[in-house]
């Protein structure tokens, strides 16, 4: 079985040249810059610097870099895939691809794994610093996996996204424009939506429930994300950082968790952008 | 699937147009266009720019839907087999983009893998392709340092990797300096010799005139004429072309064309004019004698000698003149 050589060539051509360690370079420093201010910060507040070190900071430290990463994933993604196939049709090169007898779905399978394959790589390169961690303890190794695949999860997501509006829009600034615009309804705008609904069709005449809360927040990565890293958080935020209380889901059987369901939404979604975007890439329907 | 098309190459019969149709919006790109191409065959493809070249070729690199018409390759009906009928062409737009950041073995080897050929296979193909186009000396530059030429000539070596039957070559040689298109001239002529059915179109009429078995001269969409070159000239021979070179005021030669009625539209050129002549040599030679007795200045009095492109510019100019009078 051979290699789909889109992702072949671009695996190669992504990491020959300069920016593959630019990139990498300043993710990392921005990482890094990250956990030096909150420790920084954390010791200025804290006692008399490391003597006192509270472990509690350490596994703050991994939220709060836990937390910049999946931002920095947010805005990095669609901006790897934003130029998926209109870069192809820019430069003119899209028509050499089409003419031949290889299928449009392994274009788009192509660039989506390759672009998943460059967020693995930035987050296997921030191993080393989400380790630092690991000296303090307070997060087992499962909670790493878990938010790693979160990351894969989100990144297929925004991966497909970017490449489904790299399909439909001629230029690249276009895509990567939409694909923001749409991270933005799902992170805040679902938010913004569910609030409205609470204030004013259902007024809060009752204790919002959990069901309630997600059909409206399923598709919403930071509610995913708030419920993959609820086990190293302090308390129950992952619901009262929404602005409801912790008090209002007592008693409430939480059955599937958030991010699992944020999960499924990323796979299905994933799976009709990519159905999508092969069935337009053909030039003969 | 194989379609019993009939058609007077028999089994011979690599590409079928069959009342093509593309209208975009209001505007009708092509208009009914058909044509036959046998196999072994090259096909001059000639039309002046927006004339519905390059839609016909997008067409039948299924790059394009038709709006109506059918096109047959190898037996092969495109929209019944839009996948499969893709091994048979090899395809070369007129305006294409290489991948710069690639080596040129590398750029032929993606493309070997993109027609899912063998790794194992890929290195001699590429060699034996960039031997054909004489690239080999290149083979391990990067694309971005390559020439126009050589990337047309890389393009084209792109389009043989599968080995295709039918190859579509559109403008292969646009842009290029006389040394390029020379080159790219030459390894057309090793396709030809190779036995591959080509269709070709180009701006550059002589050299089409040289490469090609048939020619078709579209115009609008419309074929307004196709066949052999010799068949097309003969199916225009009827008219011919006065050309004089007259010293000073042309009017009095002008004057002196229009009365004889042998001669039919008179052009004013800089310094000479051209005559649509219908008559044979004596009576040429009497509107000479009739120009020299007039004491008109002539400094030369000859046919123009007929070829492709004076031949494309009578039915293109006949074309426009009949659209606006039917305007």
């Amino acid at each position: 079985m051979q290699m789909n050589p889109v992702i072949e060539k671009e695996l190669k051509t992504k990491m020959r040249g300069w920016r593959a360690p630019v990139l990498i370079s300043l993710y990392l420093g921005f990482l890094l810059l990250v956990v030096f201010l909150y420790f920084l910060a954390n010791n200025q507040l804290g006692m008399r610097g490391f003597q006192s070190f509270n472990p509690r900071v350490a596994i703050n430290a991994y939220n709060t870099l836990a937390l910049f990463q999946f931002l920095l994933l947010l805005f990095i993604t669609p901006v790897l895939t934003g130029g998926a196939i209109s870069s192809e049709r820019e430069r003119q090169t899209l028509d050499l691809l089409l003419c031949t007898s290889f299928s449009t779905f392994k274009v788009v399978i192509g660039k989506i794994v390759v672009s998943i394959a460059h967020v693995l790589l930035l987050i296997t390169a921030s191993l080393p610093i989400m380790g630092i961690v690991f000296l303090f303890g307070g997060v087992k190794p499962t909670d790493l996996l878990r938010l790693f695949l979160f990351y894969i999860g989100t990144a297929l997501l925004l991966g497909s996204l970017g490449t489904f509006y790299s399909t439909i829009f001629k230029k690249t600034i276009v895509s990567i424009v939409m694909s923001f615009l749409t991270i933005g309804f799902l992170t805040i705008g679902t938010y913004i939506v569910m609030l409205l609904y609470f204030f004013f069709v259902d007024r809060f005449a009752s204790t919002p429930q959990y069901y309630q809360i997600v059909a409206f927040l399923f598709s919403n990565p930071l509610f995913g994300f708030g419920s993959v890293i609820e086990n190293t958080l302090s308390s129950d935020m992952v619901l009262s950082g929404l602005g409801i209380a912790s008090s209002s889901t007592a008693g409430v059987s939480i059955v599937i968790k958030p991010w699992i369901i944020n999960l499924g939404f990323d796979l299905i979604t994933s799976a009709l952008l990519i159905f999508l975007s092969a069935w337009k890439l053909k030039p003969v329907k | 699937m194989e379609t019993g098309n009939k058609s007077e190459w028999g089994d011979k019969v690599m590409l079928i147009i069959e009342n093509l149709v593309k209208i975009y919006g209001k505007f009708k790109a092509v208009d009914n266009l058909s044509l036959e191409i046998g196999k072994g065959h090259i096909y001059g493809f000639v039309g002046a720019n927006g004339a519905g070249k390059t839609t016909t070729m997008k067409i039948v690199a299924g790059l394009l839907k038709p709006t109506s018409g059918k096109v047959v390759i190898d037996g092969m009906d495109i929209l019944e087999c839009p996948v499969s009928f893709k091994n048979k062409i090899g395809y070369m737009p007129d305006f294409f983009g290489v991948y710069d950041d690639l080596k040129v073995t590398e750029y032929m080897d993606f493309y070997s893998g993109v027609y899912g050929i063998e790794k194992s296979e890929r290195p001699k193909i590429t060699d034996q392709l960039l031997e054909l186009v004489n690239l080999t000396e290149k083979k391990d530059f990067y694309v971005d340092d390559l020439s126009r030429g050589m990337k047309q000539r890389l393009c084209l070596a792109r389009s043989l990797i599968h080995n295709p039957e039918l190859l579509i070559l559109d403008e292969p040689a646009s842009g290029l300096d006389p040394k390029a298109r020379v080159e790219m001239k030459e390894v057309l002529k090793e396709l030809r010799d190779l036995g591959k059915t080509i269709i070709i179109s180009s701006h550059i009429l002589p050299e089409l005139a040289e490469l090609c078995t048939s020619i078709g001269i579209i115009e609008r969409g419309k074929m307004v004429i196709s066949g052999t070159v010799e068949e097309i000239m003969q199916k225009t021979s009827h008219s011919r072309v006065i050309r004089v070179k007259v010293l000073g005021e042309l009017d009095g030669a002008v004057k002196l064309l229009k009365e004889q009625p042998s001669v039919g539209t008179v052009s004013v050129h800089n310094d000479y004019l051209e005559a649509d002549f219908n008559g044979s040599d004596e009576v040429m030679a009497e509107i000479l004698k009739a120009a020299i007795k007039n004491e008109i200045p002539i400094v030369s009095f000859t046919e123009v000698e007929k070829n492709l492109e004076s031949v494309f510019m009578h039915l293109i100019g006949g074309e426009e003149n009949a659209n606006e009078s039917r305007n």
